[in-house]
Formats: structure tokens, sequence, C-alpha cells
């Protein structure tokens, strides 16, 4: 008994020993990257990640912070300051560099900016962004997730993955909304008006409590056309295999 | 790339005006054809000839007399060729018949010009008046003749241009990681299926509005993606 009360202290000390060794060199692999610009109220941010998860926020403060956590430390990252704001272009800076692997940005800006964001894959979060204009575009897979968007313009498109819509259409506005497969959902507040084409060959469309008698179904359902409220703003939405869905705050 | 396209090259490639990797496809293609590693060979002969006799050409004794001789030759011959005075009571048919139309080059290139922008329009008016003005249907911004054959020929078009991307992200793709490589098939099949699926329907409807629509926007996102994706 005493002989084997040594291996059973062994054991799990070696265990957790290599998992800290484990977890630090994945820690030391990875680089966090943190810069701050100064910005004006109106800025335009623009970003082309090849990989990885985008998340904008805004805040209070005329200065754009951008936090890049990079798997790979040899990455080019260098944004560069341009008359309207920001642009961080990964997939120029590593042009024939091969995989350099997840870039994961975390990006800050005053509310009423302009952003322009695409990814070749992975996520884009988008929050509370009052500008002119909101592009998010995943070029294969990854979800989108507008929230609390009150912008003129508005596009969101990714060919695998879902497409969430929280805000508001302006009068006048462009709003479009693609995916290949995903679910498009689009959370309005009641009084919002808007002209409308929807286009779902899986003949899924879910107008909910949006649909008004100005609209109309054609090619045996498989898209709607017409206008709800005022119908100022114009508003494409289509998915080529996934569902629409129209819900209102 | 066929051989015509990389002969294209060949001059900017002796004049090293390619990028490494453009350089690097040029010359594994020559590294297996002979034909176009002759042309490179001619193309290089002929240049470092020029090189290296560079200011041995002999010049014009009298460049201003030259000219002067060939100037008085034209005139002289313009001359010659001066039509018969019009009589006083020649009709309008006569004169414009015996007119001498000369044109200096802008006047020509003018003509040319008007003639070109005149032609265009009255093709462009004829096939509205032809078509009715009502057989094509706008949807969602593009313009779509509602006849099979012209949605085939589009389709085929498009077709050759998708081949072609495909071919340059095909020599590329080893280089991607498996990732990737299994993330960008998924995401191509899915646009397959939908080209697929509008092809199908509009087999069965010709007229099917819907699936023409759709079937122009995956065919957009198709070479779209393609095009993203060649650079990677």
């Amino acid at each position: 008994m005493n002989r084997r009360r040594p291996a059973h202290i062994i054991r799990p000390a070696l265990s957790v020993v290599f998992l800290v060794t484990l977890l630090t060199t994945v820690a030391w692999a990875q680089k966090s990257v943190s810069r701050h610009y100064p910005a004006g109220k109106n800025v335009r941010l623009e970003l082309k990640n090849l990989s990885g998860t985008i998340t904008v926020e805004t805040w209070n403060r005329d200065e754009i912070k951008i936090t890049a956590l990079m798997e790979t430390p040899t990455v080019h990252f260098n944004p560069r300051q341009t008359d309207t704001g920001l642009v961080i272009d990964i997939v120029g800076d590593n042009r024939g560099r091969g995989d350099v692997g997840d870039v994961n940005f975390k990006v800050q800006l005053p509310a009423r900016s302009s952003v322009d964001l695409e990814t070749r894959r992975g996520q884009i979060n988008v929050s509370n962004v009052q500008g002119d204009l909101v592009r998010a575009h995943v070029w294969t897979s990854g979800d989108i997730q507008l929230y609390g968007i009150n912008a003129t313009r508005v596009f969101a498109s990714n060919s695998t993955g879902d497409v969430f819509f929280d805000g508001d259409f302006a009068s006048g506005g462009t709003y479009e909304f693609k995916s290949g497969q995903g679910t498009i959902t689009l959370q309005l507040p009641v009084n919002c008006g808007f002209r409308l084409v929807a286009t779902a060959p899986a003949q899924k469309i879910s107008m909910g409590k949006f649909w008004s008698p100005n609209m109309k179904t054609v090619g045996e359902g498989r898209r709607v056309i017409g206008d709800v409220g005022d119908g100022r703003a114009s508003v494409t939405v289509t998915t080529y295999q996934g569902n629409i869905n129209f819900v209102r705050r | 790339m066929n051989c015509e396209k990389y002969q294209d090259l060949l001059s900017d490639l002796t004049d090293g005006s390619l990028t490494p990797r453009e350089c690097e496809e040029i010359e594994a293609h020559l590294s297996a054809c002979g034909d176009c590693a002759d042309a490179r060979a001619d193309l290089h002969a002929l240049v470092e000839y020029c090189r290296e006799h560079r200011g041995e050409y002999d010049a014009v004794p009298n460049e201003r007399a030259m000219w002067l001789r060939i100037s008085n030759t034209i005139e002289a011959e313009f001359a010659g060729n001066k039509p018969a005075a019009v009589p006083a009571g020649a009709g309008w048919w006569f004169r414009l018949m015996n007119r001498s139309w000369q044109l200096t080059f802008p006047q020509f290139a003018t003509s040319i010009a008007a003639t070109i922008v005149v032609a265009v329009l009255l093709t462009f008016a004829g096939m509205r008046i032809f078509t009715g003005n009502g057989n094509g249907t706008k949807t969602g911004g593009i313009t779509l003749a509602s006849e099979v054959s012209t949605v085939r020929d589009r389709y085929r078009q498009q077709q050759q241009l998708i081949d072609y991307w495909n071919q340059r992200v095909e020599l590329n793709k080893a280089r991607w990681s498996p990732e990737m490589r299994e993330t960008f098939e998924r995401n191509l099949t899915v646009i397959d299926t939908a080209v697929n699926d509008s092809m199908g329907r509009l087999n069965q409807n010709p007229h099917d509005e819907v699936s023409e629509d759709i079937l122009n926007a995956a065919l957009s996102d198709k070479l779209a993606l393609l095009k993203e994706f060649a650079d990677l």
C-alpha cells in the first residue's frame, strides 16, 4: 500500500503540469495586438479579414480601438488611416503567405460610424451602429448578427450560416440580406415601413405580423412582394435554401 | 490559360513587369510547351539584338528636305486630280457628285464616331420595337429575357467564365489549409445546388421569373466566390 501511494500522487501532478504547459504554449503561440486611432463622429471602418470572428461595438469616445487576437504571431497586420477613416486589409497584407490562421477582431468605435466588414470565413457581429453604411459579407461560412442597427444602407450576406438583423429601416434607405443556406431573421419595430422583395425557393417566408393586404406571393409562394406601412425603404431578402422570418420587436 | 495567352505575356515576362507568381506560372508552362518556349527564344533573340545595336542606325541626312520633297509630290498629285470646274447651271445632284470630299483626321474620326453612335441608337431602337418592350422582365435589378434560349446562352457564357476561374482556383487550392478547402467546397456545393434547382425548374417552366432570378444570382455568387478565392 505504502509503495503505491506515490504513483497516485505523481500521475495527477504530471497531468496538471502537462495541461498547464499545453495551455501556456497555446497562449504564447497566439498574439494579441491593441491599437487606438483618433476618429471624428462620422468615421468609416473598412475591414477585410481572412478567417476569424469580427465583433464591432460602439462607445462614447471619438476614437477607434482595434483589438486583434491572432492565432499565429506572424500575421501581417497594418491598419492604414485614410481621409475618411481606417482600413484594415488582412487579405492584402498577407497575400501569397498561405494560411495565416484566424484573426479575431474586436472593434470599438463611435456610434455614427460606417462599417464595411468582410471575411472569407467566420462570424460577424455588429451592434448599435447608427452611421450611413453597415456592410457585413462572409464569403463562405459564418453567422451574421446585427443588433440595434439604424443605418441608411445595410448589406448582409453569407453562403452558409444565419443572418439576424435587429434594427429599424430609414425612410429612403436600402437594405439587402442574402444567404445561401441559412435562415434570415429580421426583427423590426411595429411601425416599420418598407417595400419588400423576399425570395426563398424553399417556400418558407414567414411575414408574421408584417403581412399586409398590399402584399402578394409570386411563384407558388417562393417570393413575397409588396409594401409594409409607408413602403419608403427598399428591402430585398434572398435565401437559396433557407427560411425568411419577420419578427416584431 | 492557353498558348495564345501565354505568348501574349512573353513580352511582359522579358521586360520583367510580371509578378513572381505569374512568372512561375509561365515558366512552368514554357518547360512543358515547345512552341511557347521557341516563341520566347525568338523574342529574347530579337530584344537582345536591339539592345546590342542600340544607336547604330543611320539618321536621315537632311530630314527637312526629305519632308519637303514628299509634300511637293503630294501637292503635285493633288493638283493633277483636281475635278473639273462645275458649270454655272449645274443641278444639285451634279454638284454633290462632283464635290471633293476631303477630311482632316479629326473630321474623319468624328464622322466615324457619329456613324457608330447613330448605328447603335438605331439598333437599340429597333430591338425595343422588335421585342415589343414587354418580353424582357426586369427583376432584382437584372434585365432578363424570358426566352429559355437566352437564359441558356447566358448560362453558357457565365459557365465559360466560371471554368476559367475554377482552373485558377484549382492551381492554388493545394496551398490552402484543409479547413479552408472543406469550407470552400461545402459553400460551392450550396451555390451549385441553387443553380441546378433553378435550371431544373426552368426546364419545366421556361418563364419562371423567380428561378431566373435565383439562377442569375447564384451564377454571379459562384463567379464572385471563385474570383475571390483564386487569389488566396
